[in-house]
């Protein structure tokens, strides 16, 4: 059985980055709503790594280095900055 | 000044803004576990809440992953969604830790300025003394491999608790995490109860030092690697009998409320 946190290659590191900035750089997460594919092609992902990420396709990213929980948590936040109303805040 | 409170308590951010997906019930039965912890820490006269925690990935990016780390600012600030945070550091503290840490032989790494986690802010945000008081921010990298060996957090844990009993300050001693959660794997709706389980037990019984024999990759299949921050904090209280406050289970995380007596 392999890990569920491995360690990130360093190949992985431009796919990493930017789930990193879609979690914690809010001025980054809104230019990725606005405009996913240029916002994502500036930041230096090609095309197959920008299909991954749009479509949040976990198995794909963890496939090209992506980090299992950056993966997670940059689409809580995707989501909760785009249906922010289907949450409960304490 | 000896210890004056220990404690586990979970972060996971559900609890703090709630998805459709997460049962409210469930949430505030937390919520009112943190507020035990609370009274608990008020009752203790608590000058400074020492909080280990594991960054995930917000101040330290791949960039820079220490093992282990002490914040050593005068505050320290995190938002997640619409909350923005800022603590006072108890500098003197963090920096007495740090300094006594490295001479100890822990190389640990510092930071002056990092963005604080949720790890640290989401028990703070329900468990923090009224009035406020300053915290310390103590890292412990839980999520990005390599990283450090159970038997060296314990290790850790027995030393910072030498430091901190020599100190002028009545500090509690938090450790933020777990218990079993997968976020971002396939197991992620099959956390390991059972796991969580025998391991409350064990620490009921007083054999929480045995943790340290603990492998990283047995923490790993489990979904406990954020068992580390309570390791660490399992070496400074030793094998002091815990009290399990409350443990409730989600669909996706085992959140557990912990105590464990200091005198």
């Amino acid at each position: 059985m392999s890990l569920h946190y491995t360690f990130p290659p360093a190949a992985g590191y431009p796919l990493n980055r930017c789930l990193y900035r879609l979690k914690s750089d809010d001025a980054f997460r809104e230019r990725y709503l606005a405009d996913p594919e240029g916002t994502l092609r500036e930041a230096g992902l090609d095309a197959l790594r920008i299909a991954a990420l749009r479509a949040l396709d976990r198995d794909r990213l963890l496939a090209l280095g992506a980090h299992a929980y950056l993966v997670f948590m940059a689409g809580l936040r995707l989501k909760m900055a785009t249906a922010p109303q289907s949450f409960e805040r304490f | 000044m000896p210890l004056c409170a220990a404690a586990a308590l979970p972060h996971t951010p559900q609890l703090l803004v709630r998805p459709e997906t997460e049962d409210r019930d469930m949430v505030l039965r937390v919520h009112a576990a943190y507020a035990l912890a609370k009274h608990g820490l008020e009752a203790a006269r608590t000058d400074v809440v020492c909080i280990l925690g594991g960054d995930h990935i917000e101040g330290f990016f791949l960039t820079s992953v220490p093992a282990l780390a002490v914040y050593v600012g005068s505050s320290v600030s995190g938002k997640f969604d619409r909350y923005r945070y800022t603590f006072a550091v108890q500098e003197p503290l963090a920096r007495a830790i740090l300094e006594h840490g490295v001479e100890q032989g822990f190389d640990l790494a510092y930071s002056q300025d990092l963005a604080l986690d949720y790890a640290f802010y989401v028990p703070l945000h329900f468990a923090m003394p009224s009035p406020a008081v300053p915290i310390v921010p103590l890292y412990v990298n839980v999520y990005l491999p390599p990283q450090p060996t159970p038997a060296r957090c314990c290790a850790w844990g027995r030393a910072l608790r030498a430091i901190l009993d020599a100190r002028p300050e009545r500090v509690a001693l938090l450790a933020s995490g777990g218990l079993s959660h997968f976020p971002g794997s396939d197991r992620y709706d099959s956390p390991d109860y059972d796991w969580d389980h025998q391991m409350l037990d064990k620490l009921v019984a007083g054999r929480g030092r045995e943790t340290a024999a603990l492998t990283g990759e047995e923490l790993d299949k489990a979904g406990n690697v954020e068992f580390r921050t309570w390791i660490t904090r399992l070496g400074a209280v030793g094998d002091a009998q815990a009290k399990v406050i409350s443990y409730e289970p989600s669909w996706h995380h085992g959140n557990a409320v912990v105590t464990w007596p200091v005198a």
